[in-house]
């Protein structure tokens, strides 16, 4: 008796083992790739976006009068930017003929080095920026004379007791010491927590894939 | 991509991904490439379900879509690299299931169109036709007469009446 095409699809695989799921080592390989070239796109993006906004920033500081933060920004940004450059340099050297496992690794030391080296320039960048605010508005052009002057003269006023250091009210310097020295100390923490807003995502799925491999490995 | 993820999310679909990859590709080489990218595409997508379909839909709906566009893709490089005369439908099949009559149907299901050769897959996958107009994308009530023009294709390919 002839055989409907029903039968013979369930009776031929009823009997055969042909569905058996080939190997798919492979697919380690593709997806560290894929992780590892998504976040290169972000750290391009990221780093792009920083030099596209310390360029407007510095046009709109002129403009609104605080040409010195404008300016300390855009230094500092671009330093930035030319070290993280480098760094990204680097990742693209990494070798894509490596096994999975190695590549990951690889990009595993980059990613700690790239950490380490920004965690130390935080301690700096975030105080900088701290400073280039306060400079900024503290020489911003206010009817004739500076603001950070125009400002004091109208605390002398109302508190003329107040003490002065180089014309500086004093609880003002310990305010300012306070916050730099906190941003000092939390600048790395910040970094960090920053990183892990932006790449979070990508970091855990990669510790996810090392995870894997490691366990297929053992 | 957790390892657990491939064993609970796509093994347990890994017959039906097998089997529409093996309808599309005419190497061993070839089907493991399509396997493994529709794994790898199954993955990617994941975050993308939002549960408006059974996950089983959503895995058919993927591995059809991977296995159509790299059909497409290597129409392309065939017909760049190739003469003109040799199509991909007419490279020599040389892997096969153990049953016979199954490999006959394989060839004839291959001769088919692109989204027959799903439809019919998924038919006798004994999906329904609410189920296959979802993963194909089109109206279920065309399903039913579709199915029965395929199969009528499918039997004279198999009788030799059409190549």
């Amino acid at each position: 008796m002839e055989r409907s095409i029903e039968n013979i699809w369930k009776e031929g695989f009823l009997k055969s083992d042909d569905l058996v799921a080939p190997k798919i080592n492979n697919l380690y390989n593709q997806k560290s790739i894929h992780i590892i070239d998504k976040f290169k796109r972000m750290f391009k993006i990221n780093l792009i976006a920083i030099v596209a906004f310390s360029f407007a920033f510095l046009v709109v500081s002129f403009f609104v009068g605080i040409p010195i933060t404008g300016v300390i920004f855009f230094v500092t940004l671009s330093v930035l930017v030319y070290i993280n450059k480098k760094l990204l340099n680097e990742l693209e050297k990494i070798d894509l003929g490596e096994s999975s496992y190695q590549y990951l690794k690889a990009f595993n030391q980059w990613k700690n080095k790239q950490l380490s080296i920004n965690m130390k320039i935080s301690r700096f960048f975030y105080p900088i920026i701290f400073l280039a605010m306060i400079f900024g508005f503290w020489f911003k052009d206010a009817e004739g004379m500076y603001l950070g002057e125009r400002l004091v003269g109208e605390i002398l006023v109302g508190f003329p007791e107040i003490y002065l250091v180089f014309g500086i009210p004093l609880i003002g310097i310990v305010i300012a010491i306070i916050i730099l020295v906190l941003l000092a100390f939390f600048g790395a923490r910040i970094y960090k927590w920053d990183l892990n807003v932006i790449y979070g995502n990508v970091f855990k799925k990669l510790e996810e894939l090392m995870t894997d491999i490691e366990s297929l490995r053992s | 991509m957790s390892s657990d993820f491939y064993k609970i999310s796509i093994l347990p679909f890994a017959g039906i991904i097998i089997k529409l990859c093996r309808a599309y590709t005419n190497s061993q080489q070839d089907f493991e490439d399509y396997y493994q990218e529709v794994c790898l595409q199954i993955w990617r997508s994941k975050d993308n379900f939002r549960e408006e379909s059974q996950w089983s839909t959503w895995v058919y709906r993927i591995s059809l879509n991977v296995c159509l566009t790299l059909l497409k893709k290597k129409k392309n490089n065939v017909q760049h690299f190739v003469s003109d005369s040799v199509t991909v439908e007419e490279t020599e099949d040389n892997y096969a299931f153990s049953d016979e009559s199954l490999n006959l149907l394989y060839d004839a299901i291959r001769k088919l169109s692109e989204i027959d050769r799903a439809i019919i897959m998924l038919y006798l996958e004994e999906k329904s036709q609410k189920e296959i107009a979802e993963i194909i994308g089109t109206n279920p009530n065309n399903i039913g007469v579709r199915v029965k023009r395929i199969k009528i294709r499918l039997k004279k390919i198999l009788d030799g009446k059409i190549n």
